[in-house]
């Protein structure tokens, strides 16, 4: 029952969103039975569109992971293009640059993505504990700044020299790029990656620090009279819930990108919010909101190219699904109190 | 012609009796002090004046004609009544000015005139010696400037009658005594005004006449005059007949189990704990009596090891615990039941069981090395539900679906199953029922006679007396006597007050 009604709100909220969706296209002339069908097929009807679903789901759903993260713990981390971009540079840094085995590479660059993350992550949250600088603001701003510092590498000490002065690094040898899965699509190997991190984090909230998280973002008086360091764990929070997006690069770089662009990120970051809000913060919820959110994206490409409706339809139904699935929980809070 | 008349009213909430059946009246250009414990009903009564809450029966008057029971502040205000909080209505970052203009928009509507405010406030602050500048920001000034802004606000709508919750439990003693004098000044202008307090100096000081409530009922009310004595008031707020009769042989032990040494805490530079010693023995029952906000809320922190103390020491079974942490002291045997329990007690929208284990969640059997066990921790709340008497239909009940009393079982459940060397209970009956109210005392004597200490802060004196092995009294952070339980009501009432000081012997 109780699990059931964790459930409803989000659903709910996802037929509402595209019922009024068919309304503004029933207005703007587009039949929406005939648009949502192409919509449906762009995301599912090949294996092409599918295994674009999925490849797009990956970073979502990894960003969305250390988002929720954060967000147990009341803290409002929103910087995860920002933390996704560090994951990038210190992925290709290590290797394009770092003379060792392709082995060696690939788990160098993953523990350096890691390394990277937490101790931003950790230090943003030092500014939070100590200065009470509100992560919001702090995030946010270090979204712009790395952004301006990534433009800064591609356009200055990691341009590609034989690049016609486009404005990206070397590509990453092939060989230590992830393996494809199927032949003919983009789909590759950091889906089990991405997978595996689902795993460990459903695991994570079944330990002790996993209760403290929980615990300091339900009642910070009681978790410090219940023994927990809260500055200590605001640190850890916002280190590990950075690392998960920095993870996000690493897996998008060996897996799609091969190298470094500018604007790297693109809207990644405000959509993990979303995906781990409707995915109600539990790690199984969000590959559910994240597929969702990513099979939209795909779908909506589709439906732009073969209907003629607007990419902006979609953006329309993922705003309202935000705000329904806000109303919803609001409703059952004030329901529950009485 | 009174100011105002209130006439048998009587507040409800759920199966509480806030406010029983009370009559009060404000004499016209008087200072009416409304005395009493904590959740005596004082604020609730006020309240219901003001039009913050509706009062379910009973009748008000304003200088002499009808207002009706359901009012809202505005009413009131329109009436010329107007209550100063103690959590102060200003915004911040907003000027004096600004903040008045916001509380009278209509003022120019829909201009505003800051000129021609301005000058009212520095005419009303100049007549009532306010030294309240409209220019400053709120945050740059001091909580008793603040004060005055709010008073300033009230008479700038030209108030009769003025109501202060509890004025002074935010102020330095240089600022009360300002205060009062900006009280007796509007006095001489034809103001009546109501003063929530617990404070007996206080009331001996400005009021011209006393109302005494207590758990929802009046005691009386009585007119301050030479022969008034803080005596005979601190009867009226005890006042009933005592219980001696509730126990148990006495305790003949000399092991120190908490030894608190020369104990100093400030905090922003004000001197909240001064110069603390006192010792508690194995089965024994230490109380801290007291007017709420002297010290004892930083007392418990020190002890916990939430805040860290300026000067002193700490000893727990002899050992030295004054530089450890809160966890340290947990795993020792310190338990704390904290005087806000929907705020520091318990998780409110979590389980029953999780509120349970909060304490105890890294320990074996329900942790290993890595995880929580849920099975554990439903097992232990099934255990403790029905050993502490807790009525939940579910364990995973959340605590805000629960009474107060089942909630406070639920923080005794987790202190106490933990067997402590050291509870400390910072009003654990506060707020219940009479059964509750009685199953925690007898949780506590239990633990006594098992051989563990509590130390207890209460001011229901019916408490103390029924409970206490030793009772120290609290005054402005400083110990000013430690008794045995049969020194008699008149003489704690006297150090509660601050006006009597014991020699400690320890």
């Amino acid at each position: 029952m109780n699990k059931f009604k964790n459930i409803l709100p989000p659903i709910l909220s996802i037929i509402l969103a595209f019922a009024v969706g068919a309304i503004i296209l029933l207005l703007s002339n587009f039949n929406p039975i005939e648009s949502y069908k192409s919509l449906f097929n762009g995301a599912f009807g090949s294996a092409y569109g599918f295994s674009e679903t999925l490849v797009k789901m990956i970073p979502i759903l990894t960003i969305a992971l250390g988002t929720s993260v954060a967000f147990k713990a009341q803290l409002w981390n929103i910087g995860g293009n920002g933390q996704y971009t560090l994951g990038c540079i210190s992925t290709l840094i290590v290797c394009v640059y770092l003379p060792a085995p392709m082995w060696l590479k690939l788990v160098i660059a993953l523990l350096l993505s890691i390394l990277v993350g937490m101790i931003f992550g950790g230090l943003l949250g030092l500014a939070k504990a100590k200065l009470n600088a509100n992560e919001v603001i702090t995030t946010l701003m270090f979204d712009y700044i790395i952004a301006l510092f990534l433009s800064f590498l591609v356009y200055g000490p990691l341009m590609d020299p034989d690049g016609h002065n486009f404005p990206q690094s070397k590509l990453i040898e092939k060989e230590v790029l992830f393996d494809k899965l199927m032949v003919g699509t983009r789909l590759h190997s950091g889906l089990f990656l991405a997978l595996f991190l689902v795993i460990l984090l459903f695991f994570f909230w079944k330990t002790k620090e996993g209760f403290r998280i929980k615990m300091i973002g339900a009642n910070p008086n009681v978790a410090k009279l219940s023994g927990i360091s809260v500055n200590l764990q605001i640190m850890l929070t916002m280190g590990i819930s950075c690392a998960f997006a920095a993870i996000a690069g690493y897996i998008d770089v060996l897996g799609i990108h091969g190298r470094l662009q500018d604007n790297i990120a693109g809207t990644l970051g405000s959509v993990a919010i979303v995906v781990a809000l409707l995915g109600n913060l539990n790690p199984i919820g969000i590959i559910f909101s994240a597929f969702f959110f990513s099979a939209l994206t795909v779908g909506g490409q589709c439906m732009q190219r073969f209907m003629g409706v607007p990419y902006s339809l979609v953006t329309i139904i993922q705003a309202l699904v935000i705000v329904f699935v806000v109303a919803s929980k609001i409703i059952v809070e004030k329901r529950s109190k009485k | 012609m009174n100011a105002i008349e209130m006439r048998s009213i009587t507040k409800r909430f759920g199966s509480l009796i806030a406010n029983n059946n009370i009559d009060f009246t404000l004499k016209k250009q008087s200072i009416h002090a409304l005395l009493g414990e904590n959740g005596a009903g004082k604020t609730t009564l006020m309240n219901q004046l003001f039009g913050l809450s509706i009062a379910d029966e009973g009748s008000i008057l304003v200088e002499g004609k009808p207002f009706k029971l359901e009012h809202s502040p505005q009413d009131s205000m329109k009436k010329g009544i107007s209550m100063v909080h103690q959590h102060f209505m200003l915004i911040k970052n907003m000027s004096v000015c600004e903040n008045i203009m916001l509380a009278n928009e209509d003022e120019n509507f829909p201009l505003l005139n800051p000129k021609q405010t301005k000058e009212r406030i520095i005419q009303l602050s100049k007549k009532y010696h306010l030294g309240v500048d409209p220019n400053s920001i709120i945050d740059h000034i001091s909580v008793g400037q603040q004060q005055r802004v709010e008073i300033l606000a009230a008479l700038y709508k030209e108030t009769k009658t003025l109501i202060l919750d509890e004025p002074t439990a935010v102020l330095t003693p240089e600022e009360v005594e300002d205060l009062f004098l900006i009280l007796k000044e509007l006095k001489r202008n034809g103001k009546s005004i109501i003063i929530i307090t617990h404070h007996l100096n206080e009331i001996m000081d400005i009021a011209d006449e006393v109302s005494v409530l207590r758990n929802g009922d009046l005691i009386g009310s009585t007119p301050i005059n030479e022969k008034t004595s803080t005596k005979e008031l601190s009867r009226l707020m005890v006042g009933r007949d005592v219980n001696f009769n509730f126990k148990k042989e006495k305790t003949n032990s000399i092991e120190k189990v908490l030894e608190i040494k020369n104990l100093s805490y400030k905090k922003e530079h004000v001197k909240l704990l001064d110069n603390i010693n006192f010792n508690i023995k194995k089965g024994e029952i230490f109380v801290i009596a007291g007017v709420d906000g002297n010290g004892q809320k930083e007392l418990c922190e020190t002890i916990v090891g939430l805040n860290k103390c300026e000067n002193g020491s700490i000893f727990l079974n002899q050992k030295d615990i004054t530089k450890t942490n809160v966890n340290h002291r947990i795993k020792n045997g310190i338990s704390y039941i904290p005087q806000d329990r929907q705020k520091s007690g318990l998780v409110m929208n979590w389980s029953i069981s999780d509120n349970l284990i909060l304490k105890t969640y890294e320990r074996s059997p329900i942790s290993n090395k890595f995880f929580v066990s849920t099975k554990e921790a439903q097992n232990q709340a099934t255990r403790m539900i029905k050993k502490f008497n807790i009525k939940s239909q579910d364990n995973n009940d959340r605590a805000n679906q629960l009474s107060g009393g089942n909630q406070q079982k639920v923080i005794l459940a987790r202190e106490m199953d933990r067997g402590p060397a050291l509870l400390i209970a910072s009003h654990p009956t506060r707020g219940l029922d009479v059964g509750a109210m009685e199953y925690v005392r007898n949780q506590m004597l239990e633990l006594r006679n098992k051989g563990g200490s509590v130390l207890l802060i209460s001011a229901d004196l019916e408490e103390v007396f029924q409970i206490a092995d030793r009772i120290a009294v609290i005054f402005k952070g400083k110990l000013m006597g430690i008794l045995q339980p049969n020194c008699g009501v008149a003489k704690i009432g006297r150090l509660m007050a601050g006006l009597d000081e014991e020699e400690i012997n320890e």
